[in-house]
């Protein structure tokens, strides 16, 4: 079942495209109190295996069969302003040319006060809806992946189903003036709207895909979107992270989104489901060619409709990992990755249970042609089992490989 | 008087502050105040580790195409300075002797130094690892060295010189130097 594309995000992306080049082309750098970074990505695609989960199926990966060939990858504005000493503004718009509710959406919006330290403890916070730090991978304008095209499984799920909508408050200790070049921080934020995350992993297992969801809009089917309070109850996350020499970064993250698991929206449609996770990940840049970075990632999800419906409850533990390593000489990178990622059903409703078991090789190049054009490369072998695909009358386990050839155009507009 | 430092395998260390205290009897020649440089480059202070006299005053032109924060909250000198771009700031006076270490409060990656001495003579050494210090009076001075990235014990590093001619003061460090920062030049960053 493949959903049929609309001609709106096409003329919205074309207009987007035609802004860009002819807006990016024109405006010199007078200031950059207020920027805004752009990026437009087509791409050439062949994937093969089992209809995407955005299609209708239960592949995987972002592409399939019926749909490869020339494809747009994202298109996006990332306007930053810099209202004063303090407030900082930032949002991202995205389009992502898929049968998405909004043709163009936010995917993040939220305000950054950072006060000039006045001690060796520098305060952030960070208010609006944003993504946590977990991800060492993301770290491009736009949350996107510096070294490959497609994120690991474990940040593919973070981009999908996590948005802080919400408080995020950081100490940061500053190292240097202690003779120390490095800082140590303490994070925690507490945010609502995050009640669904869980069922995405249930109905799918892990994918691998650079489509997060954005904030108003959906992905693949069910049409529901990401981020609802169906409790009324806040989550939280407490995290820590160890920058050396700006070659190493070491992260660790706790979330619960402390989600009563047996609430419900009024409709019955959507429940609360209770998500929690331990994170942990490093970064190494030992000299000027070499990224190292693996990620662990280890939680359960519930979720318990409740004796009105005579349902049982429902039970999930997860855990992802990947180890990644990046050789940058020049204009030119090569990554490789390796995923691994897991999902058991401990208890539940579904009739084949949702044990999802899976792992990836991901191959990528990319070089950077000037300022404003960078070419990617990037081959992905994804090898999965999940139960459920049997209903759908398609082979448990499944090898999915998908090429893509990206071509992006990449500015920044500053006044 | 030529100042050598050189690290425990004999090679030449640079951006070493050194500074020549004269004793008592020496008429040494006042330093001028004047307007030192510290400027922004490539997301790094430049130079890394900048020696004044106190009573200084330093500009902060930002040559880079992007805005930095620059700030201290070392004792010695506590200031905030946004240097956006397109805007003038008059330079900084640095009124108390001590270390002042600098920071961005946009690019935590960016540390710089500013070494305040009362000493009347004072330098970086170059790459090389020295730096002659011209035109001093005959008489004993009290030479200091001092880096961020020495990590040699404080008493080694200073001792006294009797200057009668062209006399060479050389200092081995037996400790290893101290990690450098380099911060590996990232395109499109964001701090995620």
């Amino acid at each position: 079942m493949n959903a049929p594309r609309s001609a709106l995000p096409t003329a919205c992306t074309t207009l987007l495209l035609i802004v860009s080049f002819v807006v990016g082309s024109g405006i010199s750098r007078a200031d950059d109190r207020f920027t805004v970074d752009g990026d437009v990505d087509v791409r050439w695609v062949h994937a093969s295996g089992d209809p995407s989960f955005l299609n209708g199926g239960l592949g995987i990966l972002r592409f399939d069969p019926d749909h490869e060939g020339l494809e747009l990858g994202r298109a996006f504005l990332a306007p930053n302003w810099r209202i004063n000493d303090l407030v900082t503004l930032h949002a991202v718009a995205d389009t992502y040319g898929d049968h998405n509710r909004n043709p163009v959406d936010l995917s993040e919006f939220y305000f950054v006060v950072q006060p000039f330290p006045t001690g060796a403890v520098r305060w952030r916070a960070r208010v609006g809806a944003f993504y946590m730090p977990v991800s060492l991978e993301n770290r491009g304008s736009g949350w996107t992946d510096v070294y490959t095209i497609t994120p690991s499984a474990l940040n593919t799920w973070l981009g999908e189903e996590f948005r802080t909508i919400g408080a995020e408050v950081e100490g940061r200790w500053l190292g240097a003036s202690s003779g120390y070049l490095g800082d140590f921080a303490v994070i925690g934020a507490v945010y609502g709207w995050n009640d669904p995350a869980g069922r995405l992993l249930a109905e799918r297992g892990f994918a691998m895909t650079d489509r997060p969801s954005t904030l108003f809009g959906y992905l693949g089917s069910p049409q529901f979107g990401f981020y609802h309070e169906i409790d009324h109850k806040p989550g939280y996350y407490g995290g820590l992270t160890w920058r050396h020499h700006d070659r190493l970064e070491i992260r660790a993250l706790h979330y619960d989104n402390l989600a009563n698991p047996d609430a419900q929206t009024g409709s019955g449609q959507l429940f609360a489901w209770h998500t929690r996770f331990n994170s942990a990940g490093a970064r190494l840049e030992p000299d000027e060619h070499w990224t190292f970075i693996a990620q662990y990632l280890d939680g359960n999800t519930a979720v318990e409709p409740g004796g009105d419906y005579g349902i049982a409850p429902y039970r999930l533990d997860y855990r992802a990992a990947f180890a990644l390593a990046s050789f940058e000489w020049g204009a030119d990178r090569v990554t490789a990755r390796y995923d691994t990622f897991r999902t058991h059903q401990l208890s539940g409703f579904y009739e084949a249970p949702s044990d999802n078991d899976g792992h990836a090789w991901t191959f990528a190049w990319t070089r950077d042609l000037g300022e404003h054009w960078q070419f990617v490369a990037e081959w992905l072998r994804v090898f999965s089992s999940f139960p459920p695909r049997a209903e759908l009358e398609e082979p448990v386990f499944q090898i999915q490989t998908e090429i893509q050839l990206a071509v992006r155009y990449r500015f920044q507009l500053a006044w | 008087m030529t100042v050598a430092v050189a690290d425990r395998d004999g090679r030449g260390v640079g951006e070493v502050v050194v500074t020549a205290t004269p004793g008592s009897g020496i008429a040494a020649s006042p330093t001028d105040p004047k307007v030192a440089v510290m400027d922004q480059r490539n997301l790094a202070f430049l130079p890394r580790v900048l020696v004044i006299g106190v009573g200084t005053r330093v500009d902060f032109p930002n040559n880079d195409a992007v805005s930095h924060q620059v700030y201290s909250f070392s004792p010695a000198k506590r200031f905030q300075l946004p240097l956006y771009k397109g805007e003038f700031h008059p330079p900084v006076t640095f009124d108390q002797a001590g270390l002042v270490v600098l920071g961005c409060n946009i690019h935590d990656s960016m540390v710089g130094y500013i070494y305040v001495t009362p000493a009347p003579y004072f330098g970086t050494t170059a790459a090389g690892g020295t730096l002659s210090l011209k035109n001093l009076p005959k008489g004993d001075y009290q030479v200091t060295v001092w880096s961020p990235y020495i990590a040699d014990a404080p008493e080694s590093l200073s001792r006294t010189v009797h200057v009668e001619g062209d006399e060479s003061a050389s200092f081995a460090l037996t400790a290893a130097l101290r990690a450098m920062p380099e911060p590996r030049p990232r395109r499109r960053d964001w701090d995620y």
